[in-house]
């Protein structure tokens, strides 16, 4: 069993503490992604994990042994960095075999553990290569190969795709999804990509400052995010914010005036507010139609994309609106756009930012 | 491209190009050419003043062979080779070790003891030369080979720590994690990773040392005395004649002597490549 449990962990370099303090599971075989603005720890914690860094204080463990003071070849946990650190004078070959080949492993047993991991990678027409004579994605896939030949039982991935291009970013998700699938193993992948992480993830980790924000399956976190950060940092494009007062209405309802006077009831599940209470409306761009009463803004922007019409406008007070559109629809930058809300769909968030009320339209 | 390649330039920059080229090489090497050409001259040549003009006759084969028959000199060279081949793998050796370690582990006094083989470079080794033949002289290593190999080598590890510690930081770091991630230990990733990787520094500085300490002649006639240890710039000394300088004689020795550098160079020639760090990472 390899469940990863991190307790009130901390990291300071000097004087700058960098992990402010994290907690969180990590079950057995849960496919796990770090996700957060650069800069917020993401690496530090995955290295911390690897048993690269040091932990200021907290506590780690790995299927419920303390990792305190273990090195990190004792960890049952495999890394692939963020810049694929192959050994360049080795071949493809030598470089997935080099671990195991210097810890003692016998020749017989070296021999099928490459080529199971070449085949799965398919990489063996490529094994007498040096990495330099490699593409970019086949050096990702040679780094993975090192990985699994030590059949650990934690991955950690360190921002593996984010140097390729798009298609061949999209079939290594494909690969690495299939990999987990094969190999049932704990996997902590850290990633900017919105995309990679929706379609990967067990679970979404959204960090910010050294923080947790949020941790929860990819729809939990898009349909019920616990704040403005997580909110505008889920989904793209990202969520619409309006500021606004809210009112209690009748029959349980919350009523928002808008910054430009527009009005919205919505259903307050329970919330309460005080009257005039400072809040910001959000909503996201998908839930809004153009056409139909609700708001209305000037066009600024339209983007034909084909599949759809994304609208950037501005209400009367000033804040930008989004609207993602039916592909056929058309308006001139200039014109008006009046917008359709969806009530359902609407986030409220009080001035500290925590939601008051979510959109989840799941429910 | 730049810079831009000579053939785009117009017809006179090019032409001026190439008539002036040779001409400051020439300049250039005039020294070593005229060291070249007085070997090969006659001594009555230098007796009669023709220092600089045409020899007068080939003599180069009577020069050359009478320095091996009237010095000692093939002994010499042998000395300075039992010198300089144990100081080279010596100081190398070592400051790969150091340099290692200085570049990769992270400890309280590592930039103290950096800056401290870095400001031993800064001493002029002239002030050292009366307490380390003291020293030598107390250790019983005065006018021994060893004597030599042993502090040649301790003044050259300084800068050869410099080199090497700056050429390991610029490897990337994630090599070594990585490898300590999959459980190799600290010797064999040393062995296996940063050795290989430590070629062409290892070659240059091979090169740079041993010209160094072959071409030394200050500690060689601080610190040898005998014949059986005099390395060959000491030991050149021995064709100056008693009377006369015998110049023709020491130009064909100093070119002798200067050969083992040279050959040196281009044997380590094929170790210094550029990007062998090439593929390891995305970059
Ligand atoms: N060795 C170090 N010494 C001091 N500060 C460091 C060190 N390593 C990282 N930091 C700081 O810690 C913070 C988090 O760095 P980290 O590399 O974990 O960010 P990240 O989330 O992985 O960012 P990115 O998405 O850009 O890779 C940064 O502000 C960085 O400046
Ligand atoms: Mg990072």
């Amino acid at each position: 069993m390899a469940d990863v449990t991190l307790r009130a962990i901390t990291k300071s370099f000097g004087d700058v503490r960098i992990i402010k303090g994290i907690d969180l599971e990590i079950a057995d075989g849960e496919f796990c992604v770090f996700v957060g603005p650069s800069g917020c720890g993401k690496s530090t914690l995955l290295r911390m994990i690897a048993g690269l860094e040091d932990i200021t204080s907290g506590s780690l463990s790995i299927g419920g042994r303390e990792m305190a003071d273990v090195e990190p070849a004792g960890r049952g946990v495999a890394m692939v960095f963020q810049s694929y650190a192959l050994y360049p004078h080795m071949t493809v070959r030598d470089n997935i075999s080099f671990g195991l080949r210097m810890t003692g492993h016998k020749p017989a047993d070296i021999e099928a553990r490459l080529r199971r991991a070449a085949d799965m990678l398919q990489l063996t027409h490529l094994l007498d290569r040096k990495p330099s004579q490699l593409s970019g994605g086949q050096r990702q896939r040679v780094a993975i190969g090192r990985a699994i030949v030590r059949e650990p039982q934690v991955f950690l991935f360190d921002e593996p795709l984010s140097n390729l291009d798009a298609a061949l970013r999209v079939q290594m998700r494909t690969e690495i999804g299939k990999l987990h699938a094969d190999l049932r193993a704990t996997m902590i992948y850290v990633t900017h990509d919105q995309v990679e992480a929706m379609t990967m993830a067990g679970k979404i980790v959204v960090l910010n400052a050294g923080a947790v924000e949020q941790a929860g399956s990819p729809l939990e976190l898009y349909h019920r995010p616990r704040n403005l950060f997580v909110a505008g940092f889920i989904g793209s494009p990202r969520m619409n914010f309006v500021a606004g007062t809210a009112a209690p209405a009748a029959h349980g309802r919350i009523e928002v005036v808008l910054g430009d006077g527009a009005r919205v009831l919505l259903d307050g599940r329970g919330a309460t507010v005080t009257a005039a209470q400072p809040v910001t409306l959000g909503i996201r761009p998908e839930h809004l139609t153009a056409g139909g009463g609700g708001l209305r803004a000037t066009v600024r922007l339209a983007e034909y994309l084909g599949s759809e019409t994304m609208f950037y406008a501005q209400l009367a007070d000033g804040s930008g609106i989004a609207v993602k559109a039916d592909g056929l629809a058309k308006a001139a930058a200039g014109s008006t756009l009046d917008i359709g809300i969806n009530p359902a769909a609407c986030h409220l968030f009080d001035k500290d930012g925590v939601a008051v009320i979510h959109g989840d339209l799941t429910r | 491209m730049f810079p831009r390649p000579i053939q785009k330039s117009p017809p006179w920059l090019q032409l001026s190009y190439k008539a002036l080229l040779p001409v400051a090489l020439v300049i250039w090497l005039l020294p070593l050419i005229g060291i070249a050409v007085t070997s090969v001259r006659p001594s009555s040549d230098l007796a009669a003043g023709n220092y600089f003009g045409w020899p007068s006759r080939f003599a180069g084969v009577e020069n050359y062979a009478s320095v091996f028959q009237n010095s000692n000199i093939g002994w010499y060279i042998l000395n300075s080779f039992k010198v300089t081949i144990p100081t080279v793998i010596g100081a190398v050796g070592l400051s790969c070790l150091t340099g290692f370690a200085l570049a990769v582990y992270k400890f309280r006094l590592n930039l103290a003891v950096f800056f401290m083989f870095v400001a031993g470079n800064f001493v002029p080794f002239q002030i050292l030369a009366i307490p380390v033949r003291e020293l030598t002289l107390r250790l019983g290593l005065y006018d021994t080979i060893t004597g030599l190999v042993l502090f040649h080598a301790a003044f050259q590890t300084g800068f050869c720590t410099l080199f090497m510690r700056n050429f390991i930081k610029a490897l990337p770091f994630a090599l070594i994690e990585s490898a300590r991630v999959e459980g190799v230990s600290e010797w064999k990733i040393f062995r296996h990773i940063v050795l290989p990787l430590m070629r062409p520094a290892i070659a240059a500085l091979s090169v740079l040392i041993f010209t160094f300490v072959w071409n030394d002649y200050f500690w060689a006639t601080i610190m040898a005395q005998s014949a059986d240890v005099r390395p060959v710039t000491a030991g050149m000394n021995e064709l100056k004649g008693q009377w006369k300088v015998a110049w023709e004689l020491i130009t064909a020795a100093s070119i002798v002597a200067a050969l083992p550098p040279v050959a040196m160079f281009f044997l380590m020639q094929k170790h210094f490549i550029a990007g062998l760090t090439l593929g390891a990472t995305k970059g």
